[in-house]
């Protein structure tokens, strides 16, 4: 069995690489048959994107797409430099 | 007293799935500040498409909009067009030169590109070794080159330099250090800190800390979008008279 330690580096690869998603701060956690996905992404379909190349990198284990989604909002408070 | 305000933003990471939604955040942005500026990554693969998103929603702004790209922009070797598109649509992109904006009575110079990683003092890569190592360092060292002598040049009230990749490890915090070597290099920092300048706004550290200086008390601002959490962020520069003698002497020197 592949050490998980090689798995999640050849998902955070895929992750980075693969032309659907190019994401490069996605944080890979394996325990047992479990992967987490954790992050910020700023859309929804990026997310599940992101779950299917993981699940498709690693097909035997379970995923949990944890990414969460960051609507930017208005701006706040000026910040004066003076 | 007049402040000078620039909104910032950087790692928009825009596409076809989201065209529309990021412009309608940008309303009211022109009674809000006087220059919109984006420190890269606008796109997520560097595409000729998502440059066009990019342009689009930025297209038009009754105040000046001036970007660098960051590497995400570069990643379909496409970032020629990519800042052809975004000149076609009126903003200013800089690519290692410098631009004065007549902000009111004010000048605006602003200098910077992309940037490059290498890493910060005492734990960085060096000009040694293998070709390819010294083809990186050696990358950032022409563009801090680039960028001090175009500060040097430029004429302006206030200097700003607009960077993607950072050139201080403290708005890094937050992300792996064994990364940091890939977020930025401090030589570009040096390189802003002999030239002088009153701020410095980069991207690329989405996990990142929005607030540093330089070793030379240059402040420093991490605008990623993940770090702001919002469209963008203001920074007023004071326009003081004291303030500007004393910029003017330190650009006379």
């Amino acid at each position: 069995m592949e050490a998980p330690q090689y798995v999640v580096a050849r998902v955070q690869q895929a992750l980075a690489e693969d032309g659907r998603t190019h994401e490069l701060g996605i944080r890979v956690d394996i325990r047992g048959d479990q992967l987490f996905l954790r992050g910020q992404v700023s859309g929804a379909e990026q997310r599940e994107r992101l779950g299917q190349v993981a699940h498709e990198t690693a097909p035997e284990l379970h995923v949990h797409n944890e990414i969460k989604v960051v609507d930017a909002g208005a701006p706040g408070e000026d910040e004066h430099l003076d | 007293m007049i402040d000078l305000r620039i909104a910032a933003v950087g790692d928009i990471h825009l596409g076809e799935d989201v065209r529309g939604q990021y412009r309608r955040k940008l309303e009211g942005i022109e009674d809000r500040a006087d220059v919109f500026m984006l420190a890269g990554d606008l796109t997520r693969h560097g595409t000729l498409e998502e440059g066009r998103v990019v342009a689009d929603e930025l297209r038009g702004l009754s105040i000046p909009v001036v970007a660098v790209l960051g590497n995400h922009d570069y990643h379909s070797d496409l970032q020629y067009e990519i800042a052809a598109e975004l000149r076609d649509a009126g903003v200013i992109v800089l690519d290692d030169d410098g631009v004065v904006i007549q902000c009111g009575d004010k000048k605006l110079g602003v200098v910077g590109g992309k940037g490059f990683g290498g890493g910060y003092a005492g734990k960085c890569a060096s000009e040694f070794g293998e070709r390819e190592i010294k083809n990186f360092v050696s990358h950032t060292r022409y563009i801090a080159e680039a960028w001090k002598v175009a500060l040097k040049e430029i004429v302006a009230d206030h200097r700003v330099v607009l960077s993607h990749y950072s050139p201080i490890k403290e708005t890094l915090e937050g992300e792996p250090p064994e990364i940091y070597p890939f977020l930025g290099s401090y030589l570009l920092a040096e390189a802003v800190d002999t030239a002088g300048a009153d701020l410095i706004l980069h991207g690329h550290a989405h996990k990142g800390s929005e607030k540093g200086m330089t070793p030379g008390g240059i402040r420093v601002r991490n605008v990623a979008l993940p770090v702001l959490g919002r469209a963008y962020s203001v920074y007023c520069l004071n326009c003081e008279d004291e303030f500007h003698s004393h910029d003017s002497q330190r650009q006379a020197g």
